[in-house]
């Protein structure tokens, strides 16, 4: 892991202002008895109310391009990346800071989909459409790496960056290797970012943060463990760092009945006790429950202390949380999956 | 009684045909069997094709929903993301076996069921979903090549099936009787011309015999002429 040079700030920050453009914000995420609703109305009503909503600039602005489904999915994921911009922007010394490590996930997420649309040979357009720039990476210059001739021009571009570690190990034949590796960094630099703040509510987001990397490596246990990999394998693909890190660790490659009864009293356990069976047939239903109880943990934590990060984590997440249930509702309904199914995924407060 | 065109009703001509007609119920009787034989065979793929078919609608149903819960979970930007990942493609070995003489064929597939690391995308950012979508696809893919190598044997064993049945027919109402037909006929020709030939002996014995009878009483008159003088 590279070393890295995050900055100091030396004395606690003032969190008033961002705290206060974020309560604002907050007032105009949808509000939670407004999925009941969505999931009685058709893709078209969906569609208009979300017109009414701060979603309308982006609806307009990409129907030329998209409709139905797509066309919320893509106006959503727009909405998200300038919410977080704006958010960015209008924060100063620690909170941006903070913020923008936080929403370093989307430009982790972007670098990948631009390595691996370069991997495929798809074209810079069609690479295009499925970037968010939500992180410190902005649209232009994702849009001129996209227009960049092989990956290897793509890797040479974050020369000088902590990327440049992760990307190094490109073998040229398979993405999995760096796209792990770019995923480990994140959370490296999201733990020592977090880890130096001296403010507020420092404390407690890096315990959510270090709850974020249980709960990822916990997936990716469940998702190994029933497949019946090696523990080999499973130790390459888990995150460093984390509060359960050595106990989890420990869990890999352990048969799939043994590692569900090693998990009973950890506090994410009663969340998915119910339905974390030996013989489960969709790993995913757990998964959407332990990320719904990240998510609930967020929320909690955001109420703590008013004027700290805690509420601006609380919001970004909320945000992420709301894209995610509007897409889940509209596809789920597209799809004609079972109403049950949808609740199931979509997580309100 | 159709009798094959052009048959000359001789004795050699009948040696032939009948010769031909051994032949003809020989291979008659052997495309009966093979046809029955064919029949059996055909009802058992039929029968695994049939749950192929049921077992790949199965499939598609499931990959259809697990792809359809991914791109709700993720979103198909996530999807579309990923999938540019998967870049190894399924190799597929065409081989080839043999069914009572129909040639079949034989599909082998490589790397279509993959392990999950082996899948092209990290684990780490990647969700079940995907690995759920991805899986059932690859189950799909499997469905899909079986039932390519069964169905295609099944099509080839109709189009056997149809073309031993049309031999069959054309041997046991067509060529057999025709054969059979014209045997018969050779047979009454021949034997026609041998009432003929007895008929001209005879005519040609009663005749010398009235010559001689002729010859005889022209002797007989003349000796009794030769008295009277």
């Amino acid at each position: 892991m590279p070393v890295l040079r995050l900055p100091k700030f030396g004395k606690p920050v003032k969190y008033a202002y961002i705290t206060g453009r974020v309560r604002a914000m907050k007032t105009k995420l949808i509000p939670g008895e407004m999925y009941p609703r969505m999931m009685a109305m058709d893709t078209s009503e969906i569609a208009r109310y979300l017109e009414e909503t701060q979603y309308k600039d982006e609806i307009d602005a990409l129907s030329k391009e998209y409709s139905g489904v797509e066309l919320i999915e893509h106006a959503t994921f727009a909405n998200l990346a300038k919410t977080f911009r704006k958010l960015s922007e209008v924060s100063i010394d620690e909170p941006s800071f903070l913020i923008l490590e936080f929403l370093r996930r989307w430009d982790v997420w972007n670098i990948k989909t631009l390595l691996r649309g370069k991997f495929a040979g798809v074209s810079d357009t069609e690479i295009v459409k499925y970037l968010v720039p939500a992180g410190e990476l902005s649209a232009e210059y994702l849009d001129e790496l996209a227009k960049k001739d092989s990956i290897q021009d793509i890797i040479s571009a974050f020369d000088g960056t902590d990327y440049a570690s992760a990307l190094a190990q490109y073998d040229g034949k398979n993405l999995a290797s760096v796209e792990n590796a770019l995923d480990k960094l994140y959370y490296f630099r999201m733990e020592r970012a977090v880890g130096g703040t001296l403010s507020v509510g420092g404390g407690l987001l890096l315990k959510f943060v270090r709850r974020e990397i249980d709960i990822r490596n916990l997936i990716t246990l469940f998702r190994m463990n029933k497949a019946g990999v090696d523990a080999a394998v499973i130790q390459e693909n888990i995150i460093p760092g984390g509060k359960l890190h050595d106990e989890l660790s420990r869990m890999a490659g352990q048969p799939f009945g043994e590692f569900l009864r090693s998990l009973e009293g950890y506090p994410f356990w009663s969340s998915i006790s119910d339905i974390a069976t030996a013989d489960i047939d969709a790993v995913s239903r757990i998964e959407a429950r332990l990320k719904a109880y990240l998510i609930r943990y967020a929320w909690a934590l955001s109420n703590y202390h008013p004027l700290s990060i805690l509420p601006v984590l609380g919001y970004m997440v909320s945000k992420e949380t709301e894209v995610a249930n509007i897409r889940k509702i509209v596809r789920g309904k597209e799809a004609g999956l079972p109403a049950e199914l949808i609740e199931e995924q979509v997580v309100v407060a | 009684m159709p009798v094959i065109r052009g048959t000359k009703p001789t004795r050699a001509v009948l040696i032939a045909l009948k010769r031909r007609m051994k032949v003809a119920k020989t291979g008659h009787s052997l495309l009966k069997m093979k046809r029955d034989g064919l029949m059996i065979e055909f009802f058992e793929v039929l029968n695994k094709a049939k749950t192929v078919r049921k077992e790949l609608v199965d499939a598609l149903v499931k990959a259809e929903q697990r792809l359809h819960m991914a791109m709700a979970i993720e979103g198909t930007v996530a999807i579309h993301s990923v999938a540019y990942a998967l870049q190894t493609e399924p190799s597929i070995q065409l081989q080839s076996r043999n069914i009572m003489g129909v040639v079949v064929p034989k599909i082998a597939a490589e790397s279509v069921q993959k392990k999950m690391y082996e899948r092209g995308y990290g684990i780490i950012g990647t969700s079940a979903a995907i690995d759920e979508a991805t899986e059932a696809y690859e189950t799909l893919l499997d469905k899909i090549i079986l039932a390519a190598e069964v169905e295609t044997a099944l099509i080839r064993l109709v189009e056997d099936i149809d073309s031993t049945k049309r031999r069959v027919n054309a041997l046991e109402f067509k060529v057999i009787p025709d054969i059979k037909d014209t045997i018969k006929f050779i047979g009454m020709a021949l034997e026609e011309m041998e009432r003929d030939n007895v008929v001209k002996l005879k005519m040609l014995k009663g005749k010398s015999q009235r010559r001689v009878a002729a010859e005889e009483a022209k002797k007989l008159a003349e000796a009794a002429a030769k008295a009277s003088a």
